[in-house]
């Protein structure tokens, strides 16, 4: 903007010099006003003092007393010329006291009034009285407006007493007592999400000369990742008014912030041993900032994703076709905003194919001219081939919440093939540098079959239904009891039937006859011999033995005739006797008669001695 | 005969199948190709179904099992693993066990690493083989020493084919009670949540005198309400829900 206002001043002064004759004497105009009625502890406010035709030699006494704090005070001129009605011209000269007051207490202050002494008499305006309360009654107040500024009518053209290099700093609280120096904090966030950056500001305001800064005394950030933005060794002022006030501001320190956690976060109170003025004239003071409050609110969601910024990710790999052990290097690079210290790239998986080493991780922090923190962080994997084939290493994905869309956001990489040839180059072990080695020490490389991890899957089952273990059906004790008990009662029946059989006349019987067979045994033995007689007395002697077993008395040695007498005194029948006699007589003949030693002889000996037998009564 | 007497007595007792062979076939397909893609959970729901449906077996449970494992979830791998384990004593079922009992979070200190002789016993054997082994060799045993006693001529033959088989079948005999008895009278179970209190007494306001985690076998001593009384393989007890536990 050009500076127009010295020439319009000098157009005044013009006026002013033409017309000083026509000056007349007249009484003086006296008046005070203010811009507000009822303002606050924390709020400034103007008070115009107008005075108009002062006299020569008048002086003017600013109002004073110990309920206000005069925080500036500034003073112009204005001159005005008019024609009276008789031809004769007016020059009329104002000038402006202006006041920026602060109120130190509430309640309703008054203003004292403003005096004008001339030589003979003296003026005195009204006193104004401003109702205070504690804190501030508004936020926003309208900028001061330049004094000189244009009349009504011109208010297209600029405004050629506004300076552009003083930048109005509504935000900043001046201190009671310390106006005139004071350090501020400031974060250009009030709420901010975790993870989110904010920019803390330390600045000295000042309206004295600074002289140098010793010792700055930072809080300590509790919760908070900072990163120093700016911490200047030389000062460089700013101007900036704050509430009307012209101040010249030092930035002291700038740090990124950011947040861990989430809740109400205090940051506590800045100090600095500020040297002010000139070699002799200057003093040391002690200054301490305001201490903030930051709501840090916590990531939408379920907390699973941490980072926190605007990232993106891309994966490089060197070469995607090698032979069996030469190594593949792949970049994965993630750069963007955020706090990179923080931030967590997804490790890269690899196929077990390829021999993955620790990868070398490498951090290029950046700060934007606005301040925004970020970088990039590169991390190089090395990959040794151990086995041929075709591999997919599948592409990574970050996860990320975006602070400025309030959303959660996703940059993803593509999935690299990498084809493994065999090949007989290539390293066969990595060296302790970590670097791979092109040298083959013990020859070709092989392609690695390692087995390991869990078992493959059943590709086929067979769908048999399962149930119960075979012993706990019920069926099974019964089936496995059953032959055991089925046995003892074929026992028991056995010997029950056995029992009953022996009294009947057919067991009788049949025991008789075996007991006959079983006495020729011997006998049935020497059927096949060589030695006739020795059958035949066999066969005699069987004979002797049932009978004396039946008649109980010896009969060895009887002759026939004594023999069936002895069986008639037992009651045996005729015909019993004689089928016995008729025995003994064949088994003498076969001892001595010629032919009885045929077999058949024999046989009918042995049937006719067994039939005798069983045949007893 | 016998046999087929049992088929038909073990087809009345076994559940119902819902599904074809093929069909069974298909969803056990659809299951381990749900785990190649690394879809555990749908994997999972596919062999639960089989199981549901009466048509689980060593192959299923090993697959469900190692699927738990895939996707980290331990307390139901070693259940499944453990289970199909029991059914068979299969090389591949014993290597993912040992994993996921390598996973496992509790180191049981002093822990006899050998099992009762009759539990070691009682898991060793193929109890349905047995069984059956047992019912045959007990009739053949039975019916030879019938032969024994009707057949005079072949009597020492037979009589010593009997006594063979009679004491083959009352030994297999023996090794089925002594699957009933441990069957009866062990009950383990298997951790699934992925911590679990036990205390010292069976109520919520009982001191915690340690955890265990999932994947972890422990014997089931009693029950009272709510709570179990377990037992660590190094005899440590304590009580806790059975809410947190499965049996094998």
């Amino acid at each position: 903007m050009a500076r127009t206002g010295s020439a319009i001043s000098g157009l005044f002064v013009m006026l002013a010099a033409a017309s000083a004759a026509a000056l007349t004497n007249q009484e003086p105009e006296f008046h005070m006003t203010s811009d507000r009625t009822k303002v606050g502890t924390e709020d400034t406010f103007h008070v115009d003092i107008l005075v108009g035709n002062a006299p020569d030699g008048a002086s003017i006494a600013l109002p004073a007393g110990n309920d206000f704090e005069v925080l500036s005070r500034s003073e112009s001129t204005q001159m005005s010329y008019s024609v009276g009605n008789g031809g004769a011209g007016v020059i009329k000269q104002l000038r402006r006291y202006t006041l920026t007051l602060r109120a130190n207490r509430p309640g309703a202050l008054t203003i004292p009034p403003a005096v004008l002494k001339t030589k003979d008499k003296s003026y005195k305006t009204e006193q104004l009285t401003i109702e205070v309360v504690s804190g501030r009654t508004r936020e926003d107040r309208p900028r001061p407006r330049n004094p000189l500024g244009f009349p009504p009518g011109f208010g297209h053209l600029n405004d050629p007493f506004e300076d552009d290099d003083v930048v109005p700093d509504e935000g900043v609280a001046v201190p009671h007592g310390d106006s005139d120096l004071f350090l501020r904090a400031a974060v250009d966030k009030s709420e901010v999400f975790v993870g989110e950056q904010v920019m803390l500001s330390l600045t000295i305001y000042s309206r004295v000369d600074l002289a140098s800064v010793d010792t700055v005394t930072m809080p300590k950030f509790e919760g908070f990742w900072t990163q120093d933005i700016q911490s200047p060794a030389q000062l460089s002022p700013e101007q900036k008014v704050i509430e009307g006030v012209p101040y010249r501001a030092y930035v002291l320190r700038q740090k990124a912030m950011f947040p861990m956690k989430a809740g109400e976060s205090q940051i506590e109170a800045a100090e600095a041993d500020i040297n002010t003025g000139f070699l002799f004239a200057g003093r040391r003071v002690h200054r301490k900032s305001n201490p903030l409050k930051l709501k840090v609110k916590p990531l939408p969601g379920t907390g699973a994703v941490q980072n926190v910024g605007h990232w993106r990710l891309s994966v490089e790999a060197t070469q995607t076709e090698v032979m069996l052990g030469d190594p593949i290097q792949l970049k994965v690079t993630l750069e963007g905003r955020g706090n990179l210290q923080n931030v967590q790239v997804p490790a890269l998986q690899v196929p077990a194919g390829l021999k993955k080493f620790d990868p070398q991780t490498t951090d290029k922090p950046t700060v934007a001219r606005n301040g925004q923190v970020g970088g990039t962080r590169t991390v190089e994997y090395v990959m040794v081939p151990q086995q041929t084939g075709t591999f997919v290493i599948p592409g990574l994905v970050l996860q990320y919440f975006d602070p400025e869309s309030k959303h959660f956001e996703e940059s993803t990489t593509q999935n690299i093939t990498v084809t493994v040839r065999p090949g007989a180059g290539g390293a066969t072990s990595m060296p302790s540098n970590g670097q791979p080695s092109s040298a083959t020490a013990d020859g070709p490389i092989k392609n690695q079959l390692v087995a390991g991890g869990l078992r493959q899957l059943r590709a086929t089952a067979r769908f048999e239904p399962q149930g119960p273990a075979l012993w706990s059906r019920g069926f099974f004790l019964p089936l496995a009891v059953a032959p055991l008990a089925l046995s003892m009662m074929l026992l028991g029946f056995g010997l029950v039937r056995g029992a009953v059989s022996k009294t009947s006349p057919e067991a009788m019987k049949r025991a008789q006859a075996k007991a006959a067979r079983k006495r020729l045994a011997a006998a049935e033995k020497l059927l096949g011999s060589a030695s006739t007689p020795a059958f035949y007395e066999e066969v005699e002697r069987a004979l002797r033995s049932f009978l004396e077993a039946k008649l109980n008395v010896p009969v060895t040695g009887l002759t026939r005739e004594a023999l069936d007498a002895v069986m008639a005194t037992a009651t045996v029948p005729a015909s019993e006797r004689a089928r016995v006699l008729a025995v003994f007589e064949r088994c003498d003949l076969g001892r001595y008669a010629p032919g009885m030693g045929e077999a058949s002889a024999r046989n009918r000996t042995l049937d006719d001695a067994a039939a005798a037998m069983e045949a007893w009564p | 005969m016998i046999a087929l007497l049992l088929a038909v007595l073990l087809a009345q007792d076994a559940p119902a199948p819902r599904y074809t062979e093929a069909e069974a076939q298909s969803l056990f397909n659809e299951a381990s190709e749900a785990y190649s893609r690394k879809d555990f959970a749908t994997a999972q729901a596919k062999y639960e179904q089989l199981i549901k449906a009466g048509m689980g077996g060593p192959a299923v449970l090993f697959n469900l099992g190692t699927t738990h494992l895939g996707a980290n979830q331990l307390g139901p791998a070693v259940l499944y693993l453990e289970r199909a384990y029991a059914q068979s004593h299969d090389e591949d079922i014993a290597a993912n066990l040992a994993v996921a009992r390598q996973k496992q979070g509790d180191q049981v200190v002093g822990a006899d690493t050998a099992e009762p002789f009759l539990q070691r016993l009682a898991g060793a054997m193929n109890v349905q083989v047995v069984a059956l082994a047992f019912l045959l060799t007990w009739y053949l045993g039975f019916l030879l020493a019938f032969l024994a006693w009707r057949r005079p001529a072949s009597r020492w033959w037979f009589a010593i084919a009997a006594s063979i088989f009679l004491l083959v079948g009352s030994l297999l005999g023996a090794a089925v009670g002594v699957h009933a008895y441990v069957a009866r009278t062990v009950i383990e179970a298997v951790v699934i949540p992925e911590t679990v209190k036990v205390r010292e007494f069976p109520g919520e306001r009982a001191r915690v005198a340690f955890e265990v985690h999932a994947g972890l076998k422990i014997r089931v001593m009693e029950e009272t309400g709510r709570y179990v009384r377990i037992r660590l393989p190094n005899a440590l007890e304590g009580w806790t829900e059975k809410e947190g536990l499965v049996e094998l």
